[in-house]
Formats: structure tokens, C-alpha cells, sequence
């Protein structure tokens, strides 16, 4: 260690930023994959078809895939869950088999619907051959069944604690977590890329926030460049 | 593997061993000289990696209020992963004109100036040369009058112990010397502790 | 559909049987509904005696349907359950299954298919080497393996490398020439059969010098235009695989050279860096192959630093943290493990790996790995932070910070074994001096304890990390520390240990003992003094002529104990230790021994007054003097020079003012 002056944290203003990021090429061929890839995870056959007409872009996945894909999930949405088992183990039995969160939240799904249907006799029955049995197994699983047996003690189940469980949004979690899995069978990625790297960008601004004063993108609908402090 | 030129182990320069000494600037004659102790112990030594870091303390410094205490990592020339020639702290004409200072490193500085000193039998030469990097302030803060942010370059003599070192920052007080000498602690002889990784 | 209307289980079993088929075809879609997924109901089908109804659908009849819902059925049987794939495989139904594999149907295929991957995916693999080695099977598999249907040939090649687990299965698949055809299938234009085979010759290879040998040396270099081309091209799986086999290769068979730094342009040295590079790349890519690829990556590198700074330059901790960071919770456990592991190889030599690693923010995740629920993750953790730990710098900081010690005490009684080893051994990086986790957890939470009771253990292993970690604990130690220590470790358990069975634990005790003894007079005398018994011990060593490593050691405690008073010099005196230095002097094999010798005399001789005209008397008389001079041209400088500096004091201690001619300074040091 010496007698001296330390120095301090870099400033790069915005006309050095704007052309340093325009040195950055990226070609319109990734940017169109990006897209396409954001179609497939999600399930826009119709705009996937029409989008790689316009772009040339293949899609990274048979598009008939998506189909089937699609009305299995759309079976969960509408709340017929048998039906989407029965589709689900025709199209690859691996996917229920060897994923038992996926398999008891769509057997929960099914109780669920049960109840909601007022079927309370059969849905009692349901739970307890189907159900009990992976409570045991986990004790995560025994919770969640739990709460949902909850929603038969309840005369107005709208007011009641576990009411979300009777909302439409369980039913698309189920769906997702359902089009999840069989994406990551059709060796896909189970989520689009585009998110990902919008949470990259917020992180790598982090990283370089400890070193140097940048133009920021804050707003990152827009992606306003803003000036350095 | 290190190869038969490189700087051979030595006793005096492995781990636990504790250095005392001075640092002093010279101010070209306009202000009195400042000087200060430093205690230095070497706490991590892989000549295999020719790298090596430890402790440094300075005590009394003219208008600091405490003892700073620094952690650095330190390269040893060996040829093999460091030469004499700095990667990215200095340019070639600032390590001959540090490194000349040393008169044990006149005979190879023909040398070095033509190719690096490549042929140099570092093995046979009775110093050992070093850089030492301040990595961080161990018990004060950056503004504790101070400065990390040169590097000192260093020899090191086998045959006793003694190690002369340069501070080199542009921005700080020229000729910042620093005179170590090994301790024994005030023990009667050499004691020597030991770790290794696992 | 109701409750109500559902048959019971024994009459949809009874009707697998029917003479009906659409009743038939009811009824298995009604097993396999019910089986797909719930343990339970397997077991029940199971008990009822569903799978050899299932497996006589199979095996007679010859309608699509029913073909493909009874593979499906099989293959749903044999998946999550042992006592299932027992059921599957008593039926008797494996024949039938690859007989599906020659049917015209694609989707009668595509599902006897599946059901054989299951089958040969599961602990129960031994069976699957069994009925390979009975009636012809393996012959068949090799028969398909050659078929034109794609999807054939690529589960051939699948289930061979599915029953590539034990030395025996390799040499009888590569004895029935499987090497051969699985590189011919390397040339198919279909991708995915290339990639079969390349799974199935990954497999074949992985450990084994034979097999890779077989494979580098094969006729027509396949290796060197058909593997190595591949590393670059084609699917994530098949690059990845073709990267295995590369790794296979350069571990087991030195001959190929990854290692040499020098070589024509396309040597194996360039190789090394495409498959480091593709593997980085790799690691982004999704399903399996990038989930494999940390683990391919780790396997390659883990016993070469040169391979390491390659990885390192390719940014590999940079693609594998940014992994982690991006949510370890949505990566599988076997993910996580591949990443820990190849951050610990990537880090286990370098310190600019490790750098990297800490810079790149992956800490958190890898600490939070220590706590996984799943084995194998905490071993890579461990593993990963055993890496990280190697370091003055990441003990002094980053590691404190996040509070590792902890955890890591908790894993010393892991269940698994491979967990405590790991576990026990990053312990010994951590309870150093600079590293402020020493005071944190070891001195204040009962990790002594720990540590000192583990030095009784059985396991040896564990044994020689624990009596490391102590000893690491005791260097530069205060006096405070050490009694601590010996208060829970027992002088009669350190002479044990001294004198243990292994080696190693000996070395170990030793350095220990030499710590103990690294500080002031009472330190000395605390540790020396008759009743432990230790002296004794070491000078045992030295009379005895123990190992070398040992050697040194045991001459270091002496020159510890001789910085001491008089007193303890003249008890070194006292032991043989004089009287067997000059051999430690003349040992020509080691420079180490001789600077050890050569620094017991130092000390020896190293004072101006009290007995030293006396020592150096009585060692002139064992002719130490004369044996120093000798040493004045050693062929190691270290010994040189100090030979010269005791030849120096022998000299300054008889003459009437005496100066050492090396001025130490004694100062007390942070």
C-alpha cells in the first residue's frame, strides 16, 4: 500500500453507449426465432403457421404436435380432466408416470371438479381411493389435499378460505404445469426464451451498476435508454 | 511441472513465515522523509502456480489513525506462469526501470531486455523476484489514507531472508521503498508451522 | 363417468382375457388409465395377476390396438416399481416386446419401443445382462441394431447402452461385435440413429481402456471422421455424446495425447478445446443434452489442470453459474449435481477458476446445495465448495460471508458416506487461521468435539480428514486454541495416531504435533513434557527409520521444540535425534530431509549464551560439522544456504562476541 490518491467508478455517456450497443450485431434471423420460439412454447398454432409464412422461420417443433398438445390442454381448461388423462397417455405414457406432482395436481383437478358439480358422494369416494393414497406418500401432496376436502365443509364455498381453488386460475395452472411436461417430452423447452432474457438484461444492469455509470434501460416495455446519474 | 529454471523452494518463503521492516517515501528532498513499520506474513505459498499472498500491516503511518492492515496475492517469476515483464498493471519500460533497481537483477537485465529472459537459470540465481498485489484493506476502509491500487515489485535474497521492494503507482508518491527482514518472533531459532489445503 | 359405473378391478382384469376384443381393448385402456402414475394401483393390478393377462395380449394377438395399448400397459408396469418390473419380466413378455419391434405398425413399434426403454432403464439392468446371455437375445438386439426401420435400430442401440453398467456386459457386447455395427450406424443420414449410436458407444467406453482402445484404434478411423466431426454438428444429444466419447478416449488412453500442449494443427490437443468449447455451448442448450453436458464436462477435466484453464477461457463457469442463477429451483437434482460437479472441477486446481466462480454470483446457489434434500447434490456441493475453499482469499472472504460453516458441520453426519468424506474434507480448508469461519463455528459451536471424535473412526478416510482438519486448526494457533484442542482430542489419542496404521494419518499426526509445538516456551513445554509421551513417540520415527514423509515431520517438531529455552534444546539433545541427523544429512534422494537436518542444527547452535558451546561440542564430536561442510555445495540452494548459516553460527558461537551473521529481529506480528 502506497501514499496516493484511489480513483473512482467509470461514467459511459450516451453517445458512447448508444454506438457501442450499435457495434453489437444481432442478425433478424435470431430475433424471428425468438419469436417463433415464444409461439410454439405457448401454443400459437395459428399464428406460428402464419409467422413462418412471413418470415421463413421453421418452427423448432413438428407444428402438429402443438395441436395435439393444445386440446389436451384446452380438456384441463374446460375442466375435463379424465378426458385429458386418457389423451395424455396416448400421446406418451412416460409423462404421468414418472412426474407424480403433475399426476396429483391433475388427479386434484379432478376432485375438485367433482366438487364443484356438487357430486359430493362420488368426489368423497375419489378422494379417498385416488387421492389418500399420495397424501401418504407425501406429506406436501396430504396438504393440498387436505385443503381441498376443506371446500366440502364450507356451505358457501365462494366466501371460504380455500375458495381459490373453485377459481378458473387453478384450472390454467393445472393446464400449464400439464403443457409443461409435455413439452419437456417433446425434448422443448418448457418455457419461452424471451422472459429469460428479459430477467438477463436486469441482471447484467445489476452487475455493471457496481462498476460503471451507464444509460439504463429502466422502462422495459419501452427500453428508454436513461441518462447516467 | 516446474521445469529446472524456476526458483527452487526455500525455507524462509513458505507459509507462517513473518517479515518486519520499513516503508519510506522519499519526498526528492522538498519535505522530510516519511517512513513507517510494516509486519508482512506470508499465508499462502504454491510454487507450483509460482503464486503466493499473505498480510501486510503498516503502523504509525504519518496521519493514519490506526494500524491498516491489507491481504495481497503475490506472483513469483519464475518463468513458467509469471515473467518479468507485468500482464496488465505496467508496461515493459516501467518493469526494467523497477527492476533494475535491485543489483542482484543487474547481470540478467541484458537479458530479460532482449527476450523476457527465456534462458535465464532461475534456479541457480540467489534471489527470488516478485510482484505483490493489494487485494483488499483487512480492517479499515478505503479512505483510510492509503492506497491499494499499485503493486510492489519485490527480491528477494535466499541466503538471509532480506526482501527490497518498490511501490509502483502513478499516482502515488514516487519511490516508495520497503526493507523486510525475516523474524524468528522472538523465538530462539526458526520455527516453522504448516497447513495444506485439502 | 360415475363412481358407480366403474367395474372393479377384478373384472376388468377378468376381461383382459374375454373372447371379446373390443372387450379386451376396454380393458387394458382401463388398466393402463388407471396404472399410468399411481404406484398403488399398480401394485393392486399387479397382485391380481393383470401383467401376465397383458403380456398373453401381447404374445397373441395381432389387432394394432391392442398391440400398442398392452406395450404401453407392459412398459407402464415396469416403470416406478421393482416388484413391477419383476412382474413384467417373469411374463415372460420380452420377446413378444421385441417382437412389436418388427411389426409394420409405426405406432406398434413407437410403443413396444417406449416400454423396452423402461425396462431397461431400471436398477434391475443385471436381468437384462442375464437375458442377454441366454438364448441368443444379444444376437438379436445385434440383428436389429442392423435393421432398416429407424426406430428399430435406434432402440437396439439404446437397450445396449442400457446394459453397459458392469465390465462383464461391456466385454460381452463388444465379444458379440456391437462396436462394429453401432459404427456403421454412425453414417446413417437418419440424425436420431446416430445419436443412438453414439449413446450406445458413450456407454460402451465410459471407464473402460479396453473398449476405448477398441474404439480409437478402430478400422477405417470412424473416431477421427465420424465422432470428432460430430462434436460440431447434429442434434445437442449428439454432439454431447460425441463429446463423451471424446472424453472417454483421452482419459483412459494416454496415448491419444489431449495433454500435449505441442502438435500439428488438428492434434488431439485441438480436439480437447472444440469438445470444451461445444460442451460450453452445450450447457444452454434444453432436455437432456444440456442437462448432461456439466457432467460430461466434469468427467473430461476432472484430472487435468491444462483441460481445466481451457474450459475456463471458454467461459464455462460464466454459461454453467448463469445456469444456477437463473433459478436453481426449476433445474432437476441429477442438474444441479452435473453443475456442482463441473464447477467443482473447473475450480478444483485453478485459482482463476475460482475467481471466476465467486465473481460469478453462483455462491448462493451452491451453499444452498449443501442443504438439497437429494444426495447426490450435497456431495457435488460439498465437492464444489471443498474447490471453492482452497483458497486464502475465499476463506478471508467471500465464504464467510455466506456462512458455510454451519451446513457443513451438518453434512459430517450425513447418512451417505460420500457426503461425510467430502464434507469432512472441506472442514480442513476452512478451520485455518485466516479463515475468520474458525472462531465463527469450530472454537464456539462444538466442531472441536466433532472433529477429535471423528479421528476415532473406523473409516480411514475419514480418520486422515479429520486429524488434517485439526491439524490445519492448530497452525499459527494461540496457546488458548491449542489446549482447547488437546483437551478434546487426548495426548494418548495423538500418540495413536502418531503411530496409525496409515501412513498418511501418521504424516498427518506428526505435522500435527509440529504445530502444537509452533509458539511460545509454554506451547513447547505444555505439548513435550514427559507425561504426553509425544517426544518419544517422534523420536521413534527418526530411530526407526520411517517413511521419508514421515521423516521430515518428525525432524520438524524437533526444530520447533528447539526454538524453546535451553531446556528444551538440551531435551532435544537428549533424544537419538543427534545421533541419526548425519543420516538425514547424507540422504542424497531427499533435498526436504536434508533442510529439515540442516535447521534442527540451526536451532541447535542458535543462541548466544546458556549451553550452547557445550551442544556444539558434543555435535562436532558426531562430526555434524564436518557433514555441514559437505552440504556447502548441495545441488539444492535452500540446503546451501543454510548450511552456511549453521556453519556460521558453529563458528560465531566460539568466538568471544558473538553476532549472528543473519539479523532476526523479533517483533510481534498481527
Amino acid at each position: 500500500m502506497g501514499k496516493g490518491e484511489s480513483s473512482s467508478k467509470k461514467v459511459i455517456g450516451r453517445e458512447d453507449w448508444e454506438k457501442r450497443l450499435s457495434d453489437v450485431k444481432i442478425r433478424k434471423e435470431d430475433m424471428n426465432k425468438l419469436v417463433m420460439n415464444y409461439l410454439v412454447t405457448e401454443g400459437y398454432v395459428d399464428a406460428a403457421e402464419k409467422f413462418q409464412l412471413e418470415s421463413g422461420v421453421k418452427p423448432e417443433i413438428d407444428l402438429s404436435t402443438i395441436t395435439d398438445r393444445m386440446t389436451v390442454r384446452k380438456a384441463v381448461q374446460s375442466g375435463n380432466v379424465e378426458d385429458a388423462l386418457e389423451k395424455v397417455n396416448d400421446l406418451n405414457p412416460e409423462i404421468l408416470d414418472t412426474n407424480p406432482q403433475l399426476f396429483f395436481h391433475l388427479q386434484q383437478q379432478r376432485l375438485i371438479e367433482l366438487i364443484r358439480s356438487g357430486k359430493v358422494e362420488e368426489a368423497l369416494e375419489f378422494a379417498q381411493e385416488e387421492l389418500a393414497p399420495r397424501g401418504e406418500e407425501n406429506h406436501q401432496f396430504l396438504e393440498e389435499l387436505e385443503r381441498t376436502v376443506a371446500l366440502l365443509a364450507f356451505e358457501d364455498t365462494a366466501n371460504s378460505p380455500v375458495s381459490d381453488l373453485l377459481d378458473i386460475s387453478q384450472r390454467q395452472k393445472t393446464a400449464s404445469e400439464l403443457n409443461a411436461a409435455i413439452l419437456t417430452s417433446q425434448s422443448h423447452e418448457k418455457d419461452p426464451r424471451l422472459p429469460s432474457l428479459l430477467k438477463m438484461l436486469v441482471w447484467a444492469q445489476n452487475q455493471l451498476d457496481e462498476k460503471v455509470s451507464y444509460p439504463r434501460i429502466n422502462d422495459l416495455v419501452n427500453a428508454t435508454l436513461e441518462d447516467p446519474v | 511441472m516446474p521445469s529446472r529454471t524456476s526458483p527452487p523452494s526455500c525455507t524462509l518463503l513458505s507459509v507462517g513465515q513473518a517479515f518486519v521492516g520499513t516503508q519510506n517515501v522519499d519526498h526528492s528532498g522538498a519535505m522530510k522523509e516519511e517512513r513507517w513499520t510494516v509486519h508482512v506474513r506470508i499465508q499462502g505459498c504454491d510454487l507450483r502456480h509460482g503464486t503466493l499472498c499473505g498480510s501486510m500491516e503498516a503502523l504509525n503511518v504519518p496521519a493514519a489513525e490506526s494500524s491498516v492492515v491489507t491481504f495481497w496475492e503475490g506472483e513469483i517469476i519464475d518463468n513458467i506462469n509469471h515473467t518479468f515483464f507485468t500482464e496488465d498493471w505496467a508496461n515493459p519500460d516501467t518493469d526494467l526501470k523497477h527492476w533494475s533497481r535491485f543489483p542482484s537483477f543487474a547481470p540478467l537485465r541484458e537479458a530479460v531486455n532482449r527476450d523476457g529472459g527465456k534462458g535465464i537459470d532461475l534456479a541457480r540465481h540467489s534471489h527470488v523476484y516478485m510482484r505483490w498485489k493489494e487485494k483488499f484493506f483487512v480492517n479499515v476502509g478505503p479512505d483510510c489514507g492509503l492506497t491499494i491500487a499499485g503493486f510492489y515489485y519485490l527480491c528477494f535474497s535466499r541466503v538471509d531472508g532480506t526482501i527490497r521492494g518498490f511501490y509502483y503507482d502513478p499516482n502515488s508518491s514516487p519511490y516508495q521503498q520497503l526493507e523486510l527482514r525475516a523474524t524468528t518472533e522472538g523465538r530462539n531459532g526458526h520455527s516453522f508451522g504448516c497447513y495444506e489445503f485439502r | 363417468m360415475p363412481a358407480s359405473a366403474r367395474s372393479r378391478p377384478e373384472d376388468i382384469v377378468e376381461n383382459l382375457s374375454s373372447g371379446d376384443t373390443s372387450a379386451r381393448l376396454k380393458a387394458l385402456r382401463d388398466v393402463k388409465n388407471q396404472i399410468i402414475g399411481n404406484r398403488s394401483k399398480k401394485l393392486c393390478y399387479i397382485k391380481l395377476g393383470a401383467v401376465p393377462r397383458v403380456a398373453e395380449i401381447l404374445a397373441s394377438d395381432t389387432e394394432t390396438n391392442l398391440l400398442v395399448q398392452s406395450a404401453a400397459a407392459v412398459g407402464s408396469f415396469a416403470c416406478g416399481i421393482d416388484s413391477g418390473v419383476r412382474a413384467v419380466l417373469d411374463s415372460g413378455c420380452l420377446p413378444h416386446l421385441l417382437n412389436t419391434l418388427s411389426n409394420g405398425d409405426e405406432r406398434v413399434v413407437e410403443a413396444g419401443a417406449r416400454s423396452l426403454r423402461m425396462i431397461f432403464q431400471t436398477q434391475l439392468a443385471p436381468q437384462g445382462a442375464t437375458f442377454f446371455r441366454s438364448g441368443g437375445a444379444l444376437e438379436n438386439i445385434l440383428r436389429l441394431l442392423a435393421s432398416a426401420n429407424d426406430d428399430i435400430s435406434e432402440v437396439a442401440a439404446s437397450v445396449l447402452a442400457r446394459c453397459c453398467d458392469f465390465p462383464e456386459q461391456r466385454a460381452a457386447i463388444a465379444q458379440a461385435g456391437a462396436l462394429q455395427g453401432l459404427l456403421h450406424l454412425l453414417t446413417h443420414p437418419n440424425p436420431r440413429k446416430v445419436e443412438t449410436a453414439l449413446d450406445a458407444i458413450a456407454s460402451l467406453t465410459r471407464n473402460d481402456e479396453q473398449q476405448s482402445r477398441a474404439l480409437l484404434n478402430a478400422p477405417g478411423n470412424p473416431f477421427l471422421t465420424v465422432i470428432i466431426p460430430t462434436v460440431k454438428e447434429r442434434s445437442g444429444k449428439s454432439r454431447l455424446l460425441a463429446c463423451a466419447c471424446v472424453a472417454n478416449i483421452s482419459r483412459t488412453c494416454p496415448e491419444y495425447g489431449t495433454e500435449r500442449t505441442t502438435g500439428p494443427p488438428g492434434s488431439a490437443r485441438d480436439v480437447a478445446a472444440a469438445v470444451i468449447s461445444a460442451l460450453v455451448k452445450l450447457v444452454d442448450c434444453p432436455g437432456e443434452a444440456g442437462e448432461e453436458a456439466p457432467s460430461v464436462l466434469a468427467h473430461f477435466i476432472a484430472d487435468s489442470e491444462d483441460l481445466q484453464k481451457l474450459a475456463c477461457d471458454a467461459d464455462a463457469i460464466g454459461k454453467l453459474s448463469g445456469k444456477l442463477a437463473a433459478g436453481s429451483g426449476v433445474l432437476t437434482p441429477r442438474h444441479r449435481e452435473n453443475i456442482f460437479h463441473a464447477l467443482a472441477a473447473l475450480c478444483s486446481t485453478r485459482e482463476e477458476g475460482r475467481r471466476q466462480l465467486v465473481e460469478s454470483r453462483a455462491l448462493l446457489p451452491v451453499i444452498s446445495g449443501l442443504e438439497d434434500a437429494a444426495p447426490g447434490v450435497r456431495a457435488a456441493a460439498c465437492a464444489c465448495t471443498k474447490s471453492l475453499s482452497r483458497s486464502v482469499k475465499n476463506l478471508r472472504t467471500s465464504l464467510v460471508d455466506a456462512s458455510i460453516a454451519e451446513p457443513l458441520f451438518k453434512l459430517l453426519g450425513d447418512p451417505d458416506p460420500s457426503v461425510q468424506a467430502t464434507a469432512s474434507a472441506t472442514l480442513c480448508n476452512i478451520v485455518l487461521d485466516f479463515s475468520p469461519l474458525r472462531s465463527q463455528v469450530v472454537l464456539d459451536g462444538g466442531g472441536v468435539a466433532q472433529l477429535a471424535s471423528l479421528a476415532h473412526s473406523m473409516d480411514a478416510t475419514l480418520r486422515l480428514n479429520a486429524v488434517w482438519a485439526l491439524k490445519n486448526l492448530l497452525f499459527m494457533a494461540d496457546s488458548a486454541t491449542k489446549a482447547r484442542v488437546m483437551r478434546e482430542v487426548g495426548y494418548p489419542t495423538l500418540a495413536a495416531l502418531a503411530q496409525d496404521p496409515e501412513d498418511g494419518v501418521q504424516e498427518q499426526a506428526l505435522m500435527l504435533v509440529r504445530n502444537l509445538v509452533h509458539g511460545k516456551p509454554e506451547d513447547i513445554e505444555a505439548a513435550v513434557r514427559p507425561e504426553t509421551g509425544l517426544l518419544e513417540v517422534v523420536d521413534r520415527k527418526l530411530a526407526s527409520g520411517a517413511r521419508p514423509e514421515v521423516c521430515v515431520q518428525a525432524l520438524y517438531v524437533m526444530v520447533n521444540v528447539a526454538t524453546g529455552t535451553e531446556e528444551h534444546k538440551e531435551r532435544v539433545m537428549a533424544t537419538c535425534t543427534p545421533s541419526v541427523l548425519g543420516r538425514f544429512l547424507a540422504d542424497e534422494s531427499n533435498p526436504q530431509i536434508r533442510v529439515a537436518a540442516v535447521w534442527v542444527l540451526i536451532n541447535l547452535t542458535y543462541s548466544k549464551g546458556g549451553n550452547v558451546r557445550s551442544r556444539i561440542e558434543r555435535l562436532r564430536r558426531l562430526g555434524l560439522d564436518a557433514q555441514l561442510h559437505k552440504l556447502l555445495s548441495d545441488p539444492c540452494s535452500d540446503v546451501q544456504d543454510r548450511a552456511k548459516t549453521a556453519l556460521e553460527q558453529f563458528h560465531e558461537a566460539l568466538q568471544p562476541l558473538p553476532q549472528p551473521s543473519v539479523q532476526m529481529v523479533s517483533a510481534h506480528i498481527c
